[in-house]
């Protein structure tokens, strides 16, 4: 398959990925959280909790 | 020594000063050529010579300059400029030319802090002493000068003059200098100065090639007499540094069409810069100094950094781009695969050497820093794609940089193992052996609560993941594993993460399985493990050792027993087995079907309804189903008889009808399809399969199903019980009583999430090795995983949210 971020031909030393760079990449955003599937579902009362103080801001009305 | 050329002085007396200037150039010759070994210092002697040349082409009277190394070793230079001056030099005596020739220090380069108008403005050569120290380390020079239609001559031995410079004749139209010497070398005698007088093409062709990008529109010709066949190369640039960016990067791939051109002036600099990315992780930036190249940077290249690194730093903040990707980077990341030339013109410049790797004038830093800062904002702004993918590269570099750095961290945390340094929300298992051990990945801290009771603790350990929500712009929740539960699992895991550290020899359990719950939320955790196992730690799914749990979704209870039901298809099939209990279903011809024959038919329901759930809502399934029974969708029935078609169908319809119901009639539709109308109480009731539906491959499909039927249903049939019957007229009759039979005496649980079973029923259904069923996670699933990933993801920058709205009902039944 194709490498996942850049899309080049995978190298089988790196698989999925086609480089180094590639995988590091990858792991960059799994370490810092950055993949996130969009989802539609309510909020639950306890997910609220871990929602940032910033984005509460956001939602209040001025 | 400086002050010699400007002293006004006798002749004889100045000229013993001139002679012992150049005898110290003889005596170290080191100190104003370079090394005189290792060919260094020869090649400097041409470049002395040619960049005069250049300095008459930078003010605009010299298109050329020509480079020709002769058979006999000796090199010459010529431009096509306005000539060296011949005419009598006042404060020396003797001609102008001679002077240049035998006076350090001497030419117009020097004046440039003053306006006395013969000055070059900013000089190209400036590379020390000027022509006269090649004079003084030649063992001949030669000196051609056209000039006001007259070809002048003068010849030098040892840096002396023994021929002055002398009128050859008439060259009407001719004009330029031209320097031709034999450089002093030990192969001609034994106190020569250079070892040797091997002149490389490539090198002069290198450098010479530097100067012609540097001075756009000059064109140099090199020539090299010495093979059999001679070697001519053009050197010719309009582009400038542009065209140097691309010359560097012209095997690389760059990311940007045409490289990033800035030029303009500060406080007398001229600052001229083109920059582009390419592909790799290189940095290759080329600072010049009056077309000189500074090995070791300075000034320039610290202003050129700074306000680089500034304007992008600046353009990922306001562009919302860093915080997206929450990564601030550095100047070391903005530059990887930048290549960049960088080229100041400066009236005075100093160096930190004679060398000239390096530029200490301390003026030209702001002058840099300033011009690269607002030209590369107004680039930016005019460029906002292109900025992006610029901008793009260098986070991915910071994301390479920080990922690496991070993963040693983990990895050397995981080092000194023991119980302490385990997460704390890892329910460990006592056996240490890890061919017997089992991690179970729970999603949720209750589903984790009930897991950790109802486990085994020999070998089963329970760690709870939990998936963050995220709030992003647009008031969108998306589901996440945070940093801190990716770093909770590498450590449990205890192989270490990133393609140095991962070590699959020290995995701590050989059965990992992902136990999430079987709704959307389950299946976005499931994905997110999965994509990350498959593109971080491939060799554990190659190994087997990824399982996904199998926990059942239903509960069924009759009277004492209790059965779990892992989705809609297994509680369907438990139904109706339930339901086929003591069920004959007779036909009109009086033929009884029962047992594993009626399984087989109701099996053939199944799949009759599948198809019919196919077809959009807005066409009556009643009539597409007893339509199919007919036989009206069988291949090549519309396009035969359609009004006999029609008739059939309106038939069937009457047979199935109540009595008073009846009075179906079939007519062709303009669109040849086919109307059906009844009357029903005074209302006349319309129903339309149009000529599209009729002949759709779905229509066709659901033919073929009906016709397989095996005649079942041709006419209506009894579905008999002990105590009572009911009349069938197609599949969906059939399917309808038999599940309703299998519902009664029933009670169902459905489980929304595995927190809703408590820790017995967990152990009974999902945990325990003799009753469970575990799938393991191959890498073909995992393709397509990723697949599915890549596109709920969409672009992380730009999350493609149409995609999941339209593929909702995939990701709820996704199933690996």
């Amino acid at each position: 398959m194709s490498c996942p971020i850049c899309a080049k031909p995978g190298d089988p030393a790196y698989r999925p990925f086609c480089s180094r760079r590639c995988a590091d990449i990858d792991l960059g955003r799994w370490l810092k959280g950055s993949y996130a599937i969009p989802s539609d579902d309510p909020v639950e009362a306890e997910d609220l909790q871990n929602i940032s103080p910033e984005a509460d801001e956001r939602k209040r009305p001025h | 020594m400086a002050e010699v050329a400007r002293k006004p002085a006798e002749y004889g007396a100045d000229s013993i000063k001139v002679l012992r200037g150049l005898e110290a150039v003889r005596k170290r010759p080191g100190m104003y050529i370079g090394d005189t070994d290792d060919g260094s210092g020869l090649h400097h002697m041409v470049y002395e010579v040619v960049d005069n040349g250049i300095d008459e082409a930078l003010a605009g009277h010299a298109t050329a300059v020509t480079v020709k190394i002769h058979a006999d070793n000796s090199v010459s230079v010529r431009d096509n400029g306005r000539g060296i001056p011949v005419d009598l030099h006042e404060e020396e005596g003797v001609s102008a030319a001679e002077v240049i020739m035998t006076q350090l220090h001497a030419g117009g380069k020097f004046n440039n802090t003053d306006d006395s108008g013969n000055a070059y403005k900013v000089s190209g050569g400036l590379h020390g002493v000027g022509v006269s120290v090649v004079n003084a380390l030649s063992d001949w020079l030669e000196l051609r000068v056209w000039r006001d239609e007259t070809e002048y001559y003068a010849r030098f031995e040892n840096g002396e003059t023994v021929e002055h410079v002398r009128e050859v004749g008439p060259a009407p139209g001719q004009k330029g200098t031209e320097v031709r010497f034999m450089a002093s070398s030990k192969t001609n005698r034994e106190d020569g100065t250079f070892s040797n007088l091997e002149y490389s093409f490539k090198t002069l062709e290198t450098r010479l090639r530097e100067l012609a990008f540097l001075n756009s529109g000059v064109r140099i010709i090199i020539e090299d007499e010495r093979p059999a066949e001679p070697l001519v190369t053009e050197l010719f640039y309009e582009g400038g540094v542009r065209e140097f960016v691309k010359y560097l990067d012209r095997s690389k791939s760059s990311i940007m069409a045409e490289p990033i051109y800035m030029i303009g002036e500060r406080n007398g600099i001229t600052v001229e810069v083109a920059m582009w990315w390419n592909d790799t992780y290189h940095e290759n930036v080329l600072p010049f100094t009056n077309n000189i190249p500074q090995r070791d940077g300075g000034t320039h290249l610290a202003g050129f950094r700074g306000a680089l690194t500034r304007t992008i730093n600046l353009y990922a903040q306001s562009s919302g781009i860093a915080k997206r990707e929450k990564i601030d980077f550095t100047g070391d990341d903005a530059r990887e695969g930048l290549t960049c030339v960088l080229s100041v013109k400066v009236p005075d410049p100093k160096f930190s050497s004679q060398t000239k790797d390096k530029l200490v004038s301390s003026e030209v830093r702001p002058a840099v820093e300033n011009l690269v800062n607002e030209k590369m904002a107004e680039w930016f702004e005019e460029n906002p794609t292109q900025a992006r993918v610029i901008v793009g590269k260098i986070i991915e570099a910071a994301l390479a940089r920080e990922a690496a750095r991070k993963a040693r961290e983990l990895t050397r945390r995981k080092t000194a193992l023991d119980v302490a340094s385990l997460p704390g929300k890892l329910a460990d298992c006592q056996e240490r052996d890890p061919a017997k051990s089992e991690l179970f990945l729970v999603e949720g801290d209750s589903a984790g609560g009930s897991a950790k009771q109802g486990r085994s603790r020999a070998n089963q350990a329970v760690l709870p993941l939990k998936g963050k929500i995220l709030n992003v712009e647009r008031a969108r929740f998306d589901r996440m594993l945070g940093s801190q539960e990716i770093g909770t699992l590498i450590t449990a895991l205890g192989t270490g993460i990133g393609r140095d550290e991962f070590d699959i020899k020290k995995l701590r359990y050989h059965k990992i399985v992902i136990m999430t719950d079987a709704d959307v939320d389950g299946a976005h955790i499931r994905t997110l493990l999965l994509t990350f196992f498959f593109r971080q730690m491939p060799e554990l799914i190659e190994g087997g050792y990824l399982y996904i749990a199998q926990p059942p979704l239903y509960k069924v209870a009759r009277g004492k027993s209790e059965v779990y039901l892992k989705d809609q298809a297994g509680l369907e099939d438990y139904l109706i087995a339930m339901g086929l209990e003591g069920a004959v279903l007779r036909l009109r011809d009086g033929t009884d079907i029962a047992g594993n024959d009626l399984a087989r038919v109701i099996e053939g329901a199944r799949q009759f309804r599948r198809v019919l759930d196919a077809f959009p809502t807005h066409y009556p399934r009643a009539i597409l189903e007893q339509a199919a029974l007919a036989g009206a969708f069988d291949a090549g029935k519309a396009d035969a008889d359609l009004q006999m078609l029609a008739d059939s169908v309106a038939t069937r319809l009457d047979m199935v009808a109540l009595e008073y119901e009846r009075g179906w009639q079939g007519r062709i539709t303009q669109d040849h399809g086919i109307r059906l109308a009844r009357v029903l109480r005074g209302v006349e009731e319309v129903r339309t399969l149009d000529g599209a539906v009729l002949r759709s491959g779905e229509a066709r499909r659901l033919g073929s199903v009906a016709g397989q039927s095996g005649g079942v249903y041709r006419d209506p049939s009894r579905l008999m019980r002990k105590d009572r019957d009911q009349v069938i007229h197609g599949p969906t009759d059939l399917l309808k009583a038999i599940l309703s039979e299998g519902e009664k005496g029933l009670s169902l649980q459905r489980y929304k999430g595995l927190g809703e079973m408590n820790p017995e029923q967990l152990w009974e259904t999902t945990l325990d090795p003799e009753a469970r069923t575990l799938l393991q996670v191959k890498v073909e699933d995992l393709a397509e995983a990723d697949d599915i990933f890549t596109k709920l993801m969409g672009d992380v920058v730009e999350p493609r949210r149409e995609f999941i709205q339209q593929n909702a009902l995939n990701v709820e039944h996704l199933d690996f």
